[in-house]
């Protein structure tokens, strides 16, 4: 009798698909939507300041260690922490503001040091080749150095959206919108399905960016692609 | 400035800054201790390597905070799902970097010191992993500095940390606590990330530092 | 003495076999060469000497006793093993990789760095100089001498050689076999040498063992009798059309018979004494003379074409 009484007591059930399809329109694709325009964005920006950046680095080699020192020291600093000196800033308020101008701090040491990296693999036959053909330094630059530093370059972008989707979910703790309110969200009302589907919404996300920017690496790479 | 002080003197701020070290070294050390013998275990077959990598690269891509809290709803809140949740997330640097590390020994390297009379263990001992040690404390510095900061959201599930400092700045709007909260995080973060490099570079024997330089 | 009696080696996986049923002894301070094109097995053979690679079928005998009854690590650590790549251990220095097997064996220290110090001057590198060096300071030369003198190192009676020297420029090459044949002289080791490069096994073996694809033995004999008496097409044309030739490298010029000079000596283009046969044709030759002159023990003779000629048609033994 003792079993029976205890077996009718629910159990906040781990996964509740009723809640996910009936707010699937409502929270989750906005989520998911917030999420990947946050990263996107974030993405786009990091690779507007990092290319010309890591162009500049690798015609003035000086500025590498600086540079390399400044990105990195802001590398260094664990999300929130970053997000809580962010939003200290008069001028800047909680919102998705300081969250895209974390996200695009964390990708500039990798981006720039493989945007670096990418060019030095160039080898140096192959713009001695380009010059001899008459070809001025910036035409050298756009048609030759970059698209073969390219892969490296993709391998740096790679590395750097997988990371901006990750730590894009801890941006909603300061409001900055994306899968992880669903999470912090679920954590707050003690609401599992909530947890585990943002969780896995991310993990996902996350996941599915590696891959694809993972084929677009190898596609880059024929040399790679055939040996295998 | 002086506000921050004060905060770093209170009290708990000792005892939170004790959980953030103790749940990191933990979690570190627990997560080398299940990475390193599955590295060893798997270094002579190439599908156990392979798995490795994919199971590493995957582990990287996993947001840390999605790994936190999918831990919660099944452990619960606390120390304990923080650590769970933290060596999971410990364990892909080391793994892959050792799984690589001991592959990428040269073959003739190998081959010479079997000629000459090493056992396998011998082999092991002497030779490949003194060779790989740089590139395993590389993996286990990356996973430090990844376990410190991610330690800080131990504190959304219940376990602790220099993140409740961030948080009760945030909630109570309160400027100088949220900032001695993150300058705290910042700088532990900071020294891990150098105490780790100086410890990967003391463990680089000193034969392939006068290689390296050379390019050879 | 290395004993290799109708050794088989089949991989079980593609069922490929790679050596087939090999017969040949190697006699006590000599040196074998095992030559032949890629995938005749010669590599292979060589490491189921030290049991690197385990044989199939047959057997292996060192000093009459199958090279089975210990276990392979103990087996190996009394067979010296010098390879292509050298394989030095970087992260040690070049005292400690000498040292590796002595090591093992449990010598003692002192005993280990007066060994170091003797094989660093057998192979012309001052000890004080490279005692603690690392590999990555020294040059591609530098590091197979101290390969060379790591196999060396416990002295053993047996040495497997696998394209010790394939790693550097022919030049260092040349010097670098030179030395080691001088340092055999002297240490009269039973070693297995495997190469690719005929003149190379021509050079160094005191036999040579040619193989062919699938790890068969075509011919096995001494230099000169597989340049005079090729015993098939095969290794006719593995030894090379020029074959007549490199049987006149095999002799100097200080052996030879010499003409009177009488006074012919003006013109002629004088001949190092210390040249092969086939150095001192190709000068003659060069000069548009027929004769050279040749000056020994203080007085002149002539080398002439003719009796160049007669010895590469002589059936017997060039070198006595």
């Amino acid at each position: 009798m003792l079993l029976q009484d205890l077996s009718s007591i629910e159990d906040p059930k781990l996964i509740e698909w009723d809640w996910i399809s009936d707010n699937f329109w409502e929270d989750i694709v906005p989520a998911i939507q917030g999420h990947i325009f946050l990263s996107f964005v974030s993405v786009a920006i990091a690779l507007a300041i990092s290319l010309p950046t890591g162009v500049l680095v690798y015609r003035y080699r000086k500025a590498y260690t600086p540079v390399t020192f400044v990105t990195g020291l802001l590398y260094s600093i664990p999300s929130l922490a970053l997000f809580g000196i962010l939003i200290s800033i008069p001028g800047i308020t909680i919102g998705p503001t300081p969250v895209i101008i974390a996200l695009v701090a964390y990708s500039l040491l990798i981006l720039i040091r493989n945007t670096v990296a990418g060019l030095d693999a160039v080898p140096a036959e192959t713009i001695d080749a380009a010059r001899g053909m008459g070809l001025t330094d910036s035409q050298i630059l756009l048609r030759v150095e970059l698209p073969l530093a390219l892969p490296v370059i993709v391998a740096g972008i790679r590395i750097a959206t997988v990371t901006i989707i990750g730590i894009a979910t801890i941006g909603a703790y300061i409001a900055g919108g994306g899968l992880g309110k669903m999470i912090f969200d679920g954590i707050n009302r003690s609401f599992p399905t909530m947890i585990i589907t943002g969780a896995v919404l991310a993990t996902l996300l996350a996941i599915i960016a590696d891959l694809a920017l993972l084929a677009l690496e190898r596609y880059l790479r024929p040399w790679a692609r055939r040996r295998a | 400035m002086s506000g921050i002080l004060d905060v770093l003197r209170r009290p708990d701020f000792f005892e939170l800054l004790r959980q953030h070290i103790l749940l990191s070294a933990a979690a570190l050390l627990i997560g080398i201790a299940i990475a390193l013998p599955v590295a060893l275990a798997i270094r002579n077959t190439s599908l156990g390597a392979a798995l490795a990598i994919n199971i590493g690269n995957i582990g990287r891509a996993v947001p840390s905070l999605a790994i936190l809290a999918l831990c919660q709803p099944f452990l619960g809140f606390g120390f304990d799902t923080a650590l769970v949740a933290l060596t999971a997330l410990a364990i892909p640097p080391i793994l892959i970097n050792a799984s690589t590390g001991l592959r990428e020994v040269r073959r003739d390297i190998i081959d010479a010191a079997r000629g000459m009379g090493l056992s396998g263990s011998q082999v092991l001992t002497r030779i490949q992993l003194p060779i790989a040690a740089p590139v395993i404390f590389a993996g286990i510095r990356t996973s430090a500095v990844q376990v410190v900061a991610s330690a800080t959201l131990a504190t959304f599930i219940g376990g602790g940390g220099l993140g409740e400092l961030i948080v009760e700045g945030t909630q109570l709007n309160d400027t100088t606590i949220l900032l001695a909260g993150s300058f705290s995080v910042a700088v532990l973060a900071i020294i891990t990330e150098v105490g780790f490099g100086a410890l990967e570079r003391a463990m680089t024997p000193k034969g392939l530092k006068i290689a390296q330089k050379r390019g050879r | 003495m290395i004993e290799f009696r109708q050794v088989s080696k089949t991989y079980p996986g593609s069922g490929s076999q790679v050596v087939k049923d090999l017969s040949f002894e190697v006699p006590e301070g000599e040196i074998c060469v095992l030559v032949g094109p890629s995938g005749c097995g010669k590599t292979t053979s060589m490491r189921m000497v030290n049991r690197l690679i385990e044989i199939t079928e047959g057997e292996i005998l060192i000093d009459g006793e199958p090279n089975t009854a210990m276990s392979g690590t103990q087996l190996r650590r009394k067979i010296g093993y010098a390879i292509q790549q050298i394989g030095l251990f970087p992260h040690r220095t070049i005292a400690d990789n000498i040292g590796t097997v002595p090591n093992l064996l449990g010598w003692d220290k002192g005993r280990i760095k007066s060994r170091v110090d003797e094989l660093l001057d057998t192979v012309s590198l001052s000890p004080d100089e490279y005692r603690d060096r690392y590999p990555a300071e020294l040059s591609g030369g530098q590091q197979q001498r101290v390969g060379v003198a790591r196999a060396l190192a416990a002295d053993p009676p047996i040495m497997l050689m696998d394209e010790p020297f394939g790693a550097v420029d022919p030049i260092t090459r040349e010097g670098l076999q030179d030395e080691f044949l001088r340092i055999q002289q002297d240490i009269k080791k039973t070693i297995v040498f495997v190469t690719h490069d005929i003149d190379e096994a021509i050079k160094m073996g005191n036999k040579i063992a040619i193989l062919k694809q699938g790890g068969v033995l075509a011919q096995y004999d001494t230099p000169e009798t597989i340049l005079a008496y090729p015993n098939s097409e095969f290794v006719a044309s593995f030894v090379g059309t020029d074959r007549i030739l490199k049987r006149l490298s095999l002799v100097r010029v200080g052996d030879m018979r010499l003409e009177p000079a009488n006074g012919e000596a003006e013109d002629l283009p004088r001949i190092d004494g210390n040249l092969s046969v086939r150095d001192a044709l190709s000068e003659i030759i060069g000069s548009g003379s027929t004769k050279g002159v040749v000056e020994r023990d203080g007085e002149k003779g002539l080398l002439t074409i003719d009796a160049i000629e007669k010895l590469s048609r002589a059936r017997d033994d060039l070198r006595d």
